[in-house]
């Protein structure tokens, strides 16, 4: 450890673009994550909110376990133990698959877990009346689910559902202990290459960059729930001037970009 | 797969053996934050526009970055900053040699439950209305009178489940420890795990012991909240 160098600030800029080249592996690992995650969390939460009795059983069970694991231990199980599992089965060797893998498989593991909570709170927090009322004027089951709960339940949902993306693609930082290269798996050849010197300057670097995107995100949840929010809540605005801008997901999202970039 | 269940079993005691300092890390840690925490969370309700900016700005930077860099940074960090301060008070102490990295870790995850915490106690101040501190005031408590005897243990008993979600996530955490070479439950898993190359079967002890460790403490954190909750079955 070289303790008599001093602090360099201009290190952290000058190692920003080459941590930067490697952000879209950490991104990869966390959108992939969250995807695969979410439909994990759907089919769970459509486990727990169900009839059967089984199935229920092992959701919870699922549940409770993922919430006691420490994602570390998860990602080490999955990296040493899922090539053996394969293996023994199917007497196919997947240790030279890519570790973004194995960590993109502990990750939706965890991210289910969790975020079939949220999808259930969510769920349960439409009242049930809505669904009646919609049955009762001729929509099928699924209509009602597709039309009336479904968008309600995102928005309550859309709060916790950022908090845990945000959680997510912090925890996707642990990647780099199986030897990913991400950006802090970068971060970590730099300080060799200088035979450990300026880690507190690029892992300072890091964290700012963890830090911007994590704003963002919270701050992009907050203008989308406003924007989904329609005269629900006490936070929405006046019905009538909702209504004007109410727009599917798929074109609120560009909007929502263009109108954060005009405001600089 | 074939599992070594001698060795499982061995290898679970061993790693067993690491929970007093897991623990002793989460409740140090725990018992560190809270007080700071707790005024944290006072300057951000009523503080200036100074010290409350400040609050907010190192809660958001300790929340938004992940605490695996934290531990990277501090532990690259910490030791050469004691050991300018050790050399600048004239004193030929070692630090390198004879600070237990276990202290480090300490400092680490204090700092990271201090910003979590605070959230969670500026939620609970919040939840309390109003008309409890008046009330306090108007039949002559000083405002600190009625802040330790009406308001924070009301506000305890609301804070009680988000501080079980972080005693349980502290404890996950800390398992990062390992990194900084502190002799955790992971760490001498993973000691064991890459002695024989039983990587699975140690892991999986590790699991079982952190599967333990939380069912344990979510348990006791349900018994603390139906009694400090007593108050409240009648409302």
């Amino acid at each position: 450890m070289n303790s008599t160098r001093v602090f360099d600030p201009s290190m952290i800029v000058q190692v920003i673009p080459d941590l930067l080249s490697y952000l879209d592996v950490t991104l990869l690992v966390a959108v992939t994550s969250i995807l695969l995650g979410s439909l994990l969390g759907m089919i769970l939460a459509w486990a727990r909110t169900g009839h059967h009795r089984v199935l229920r059983w092992i959701a919870n069970g699922y549940i409770y376990i993922m919430r006691c694991t420490p994602s570390i231990v998860l990602l080490f199980i999955v990296f040493y133990g899922l090539p053996k599992l394969v293996e023994s089965m199917t007497d196919y060797d997947i240790n030279d698959t890519n570790r973004a893998v194995f960590a993109i498989i502990t990750f939706t593991l965890l991210f289910g877990a969790y975020i079939s909570e949220v999808f259930r709170a969510a769920y349960q927090a439409v009242p049930k009346g809505q669904y009646e009322a919609a049955v009762s004027i001729g929509l099928t089951p699924f209509q009602a689910f597709r039309q009336v709960m479904l968008p309600q339940a995102t928005v309550i949902a859309l709060p916790n559902f950022g908090n845990s993306v945000i959680n997510l693609l912090k925890e996707g930082a642990l990647a780099y202990t199986i030897g990913l290269i991400d950006m802090i798996g970068k971060g970590n050849l730099i300080i060799a290459q200088n035979f450990g010197a300026y880690g507190v300057e690029i892992y300072l670097a890091c964290m700012i960059v963890y830090w911007i995107m994590t704003t963002c995100i919270a701050k992009g949840f907050l203008r989308l729930e406003e924007h989904l929010d329609k005269g629900q809540s006490l936070r929405a605005k006046n019905p009538a001037q909702a209504k004007a801008r109410i727009l599917p997901v798929w074109k609120s999202v560009p909007a929502l970009m263009r109108r954060i970039q005009r405001q600089g | 797969m074939e599992l070594d269940y001698t060795f499982m079993i061995e290898t679970f005691y061993k790693v067993w053996g690491g929970i007093g300092t897991t623990l002793g890390l989460t409740a140090l840690s725990l018992l560190i934050a809270a007080p700071i925490a707790f005024y944290m969370a006072v300057l951000r309700i009523k503080g200036n526009l100074i010290g409350s900016g400040i609050t907010q700005a190192y809660i958001s930077f300790v929340r938004g970055t992940p605490i695996i860099l934290q531990i990277l940074l501090l532990y690259s960090l910490l030791p050469s900053f004691l050991n300018v301060v050790v050399k600048a008070l004239g004193s030929d102490f070692n630090v390198f040699d004879s600070v237990d990295p276990f202290w480090y870790a300490v400092v680490v995850f204090s700092l990271n439950t201090i910003a979590l915490l605070a959230e969670v106690f500026r939620s609970a101040l919040l939840s309390i209305p109003k008309g409890q501190l008046e009330a306090g005031v108007s039949i002559g408590l000083s405002e600190f009178q009625t802040y330790c005897k009406v308001i924070i243990p009301q506000a305890m008993v609301v804070a009680l489940p988000a501080v079980c979600n972080i005693t349980v996530n502290l404890i996950k955490g800390t398992s990062l420890a390992f990194l900084m070479t502190v002799k955790d439950v992971l760490a001498i898993g993973k000691i064991a795990a890459s002695y024989g190359y039983n990587y699975i079967e140690s892991y999986l002890d590790v699991f079982i012991v952190y599967l333990i460790v939380c069912t344990v403490i979510q348990l006791a954190y349900k018994f603390a909240e139906q009694h400090v909750g007593a108050f409240r079955a009648g409302a």
